[in-house]
């Protein structure tokens, strides 16, 4: 298998974290109250708030910030996290729906062979990390995309990103490193 | 010194140098008479270089640097000695540490990470050395929790912007065989338990190349591997008195932990031996499993390239026969041997040959754990943009009734 020829490589987004603020003070005691599917942590000041068509958690603050997870896509994101606002303003807050930003996006990719880590990370020195005794997988950090991929020696490489376009290039740049520290044929 | 003094008092040519009370003295043997005197008060660059008092044992540095630091340089000076670390660690260490506690992630944290970063710093110096040492043993020196050396040593690593290479195998295996106490009988080891270190750590370093060879050592912790290789080791160097010797007892009996881990390395490296013994002529009509596979560690250590190669599948099996054909004239004549046998197994016997062979694959992927895996996005799912019109009946399932919300408070109020 050469490395330059087109493999494609299913990359499978399994969360995105996304912040927006309502600019307005919410009352957390009432909508633990008046909210369906909601929990009230009392002691950290925040309340989660479960949507079920997009499967959305959110964690609500009282200054307006929320912060949404479990999405699969931005698009899916941006979905969950207008309906959650327009819940807030039903429930009678004056709800302006901001500075809406996808933070974190989390990805799992597969590689069709087996990797050789102490290898991979003789040959990729200072950005790849590898401590046996602390987790199995490489840490590898891409600085310029903010990126950092976990590469397992089973072929599976899970990677965070700021976005989807970045974890996509991640991707591609760590594939012929990883080809070429590949489990070769003894 | 140019030329002999001379007392100027009574002539005689016999100047000793004295130090009295740490003030160097020029002094005339004969009759006391003192030449020169060195200064009462001394600077540090004297005091340096003649070595009377170490600066970190004078006065002069508990004035200049913190209590925390002061502590902490006397940790890392006292670590340093209990592992027997030369004298260069011991400096890069205290570097690191300075640098390290000026830090403001470091300078304003709890008692216990300081103690950590101690640790830390001792243990990159060891590993930029390539002095294998693990975490665990720092970790059990400090008394450290593992999880939080574990955040504080990334934190450093990231901080400091070090590099620190990998752990050395071969340098573990016989750092960790040092403290077995196998090596010369005593009172609670008979005479048949006793091996020779050289033979020992040699045969245990194969038996771990053999393992990384064959992914049983990739992302695993290292010390179970190198006691399970030690323990196959020990028992295959004099099969007849230690075979019923089990694996908690030679633990037991060298003086070392049995890390739980270290039972299913066994597990696997016999599994390994059993199908590399399996591809053996003349191993084959003996009925190997995995009580007697020890006997045999010696003969398979010896031909393991050509037995890794023809007992695991690399997916081909045409190929299989072509390369173990072409191994034959290159190895031993007893591999020669074998190869003619086992070519001519396949023919005949190749039903039984592939059944025995299996894919060279890290074990976890040959026994899979069923893991819940989310669908991809369905195809209506992938059409969303986002900005999608919102439903108020979409919108109610989310709020609670007016019944709802007075049985909630009705609730509430019993608390």
């Amino acid at each position: 298998m050469d490395a330059d020829s087109d493999v494609a490589l299913d990359i499978l987004i399994t969360n995105v974290v996304c912040v927006f603020r309502t600019r307005c003070h919410l009352n957390l005691r009432k909508i633990a109250l008046e909210g369906a599917n909601v929990i009230y942590k009392r002691d950290v000041g925040k309340v989660l708030m479960k949507l079920r068509k997009p499967r959305i958690t959110a964690t609500i603050w009282s200054s307006g910030k929320v912060i949404c997870t479990g999405a699969t896509s931005e698009e899916e994101a941006k979905f969950g996290a207008r309906r959650l606002a327009r819940t807030l303003q039903k429930l009678g807050f004056q709800v302006i729906f901001t500075d809406f930003k996808v933070v974190n996006v989390l990805a799992v990719c597969n590689m069709p062979f087996e990797i050789r880590l102490p290898e991979f990370t003789k040959n990729n020195r200072p950005h790849a990390s590898y401590e046996p005794e602390l987790h199995p997988a490489v840490c590898y950090r891409i600085k310029p995309l903010r990126a950092t991929l976990q590469i397992f020696s089973t072929g599976s490489i899970t990677v965070t990103g700021p976005n989807v376009k970045a974890v996509a290039s991640a991707v591609e740049q760590i594939y012929p490193f990883v080809f070429e520290s590949r489990k070769q044929i003894l | 010194m140019s030329g002999q003094r001379k007392c100027p008092d009574c002539g005689s040519s016999e100047i000793v140098e004295d130090a009295h009370y740490a003030q160097n003295q020029l002094v005339c043997a004969d009759c006391g008479f003192i030449l020169t005197e060195g200064l009462l008060t001394t600077t540090f660059q004297d005091e340096e270089h003649l070595q009377e008092v170490t600066y970190s044992r004078s006065t002069g540095q508990n004035e200049q640097l913190s209590r925390c630091k002061q502590r902490g340089i006397k940790r890392v000076q006292d670590l340093c000695k209990v592992l027997y670390l030369p004298a260069v660690f011991e400096e890069t260490a205290l570097a690191y540490f300075q640098r390290a506690i000026e830090h403001p992630s470091f300078h304003l944290v709890s008692l216990e990470k300081k103690e950590i970063l101690v640790g830390c710093c001792v243990f990159v110096t060891c590993r930029q050395h390539n002095w294998p040492l693990t975490m665990g043993t720092i970790c059990s020196l400090l008394y450290a929790d593992k999880e939080l050396f574990a955040s504080v040593y990334l934190c450093v690593l990231k901080e400091l912007e070090l590099d620190v290479p990998a752990l050395s195998l071969t340098d573990l295996v016989k750092t960790h065989l040092n403290s077995f106490k196998l090596f010369q009988s005593s009172a609670n080891i008979p005479a048949k338990f006793a091996e020779d270190k050289g033979k020992m750590v040699a045969r245990t370093i194969q038996i771990v190349e053999l393992a990384s060879e064959t992914w049983l050592v990739t992302g695993r912790h290292p010390i179970p591997i190198v006691t399970a290789a030690a323990y196959l080791a020990w028992q295959s160097l004099q099969p007849v008195g230690r075979l019923t010797c089990t694996f908690p007892r030679f633990c037991k009996l060298a003086g070392t932990d049995l890390p739980p881990p270290a039972h299913l390395r066994l597990k696997e490296l016999n599994d390994i031996l059993l199908r590399m013994a399996s591809q053996l002529a003349w191993l084959r009509v003996l009925n190997v499993d995995k009580k007697t596979v020890v006997k045999h560690i010696g003969d398979l250590l010896q031909h393991r390239h050509f037995l890794l190669k023809s007992s695991f599948s690399s997916g081909d099996s045409e190929d299989q026969s072509a390369t173990a054909a072409g191994n034959g004239p290159e190895s031993s004549p007893r591999a020669a041997g074998c190869s003619a046998r086992a070519e001519g197994c396949h023919p005949g016997g190749k039903q039984k040959c592939s059944s025995v062979q299996r894919p060279l694959l890290p074990p976890c992927l040959i026994n899979p754990r069923k893991r819940l895996r989310t669908a991809a996005l369905s195809p209506s799912d992938q059409a969303i943009t986002g900005d999608e019109a919102i439903s108020d009946s979409e919108i109610e399932q989310y709020l609670r009734s007016q019944e709802e919300m007075q049985e909630f408070s009705k609730a509430q109020a019993w608390h």
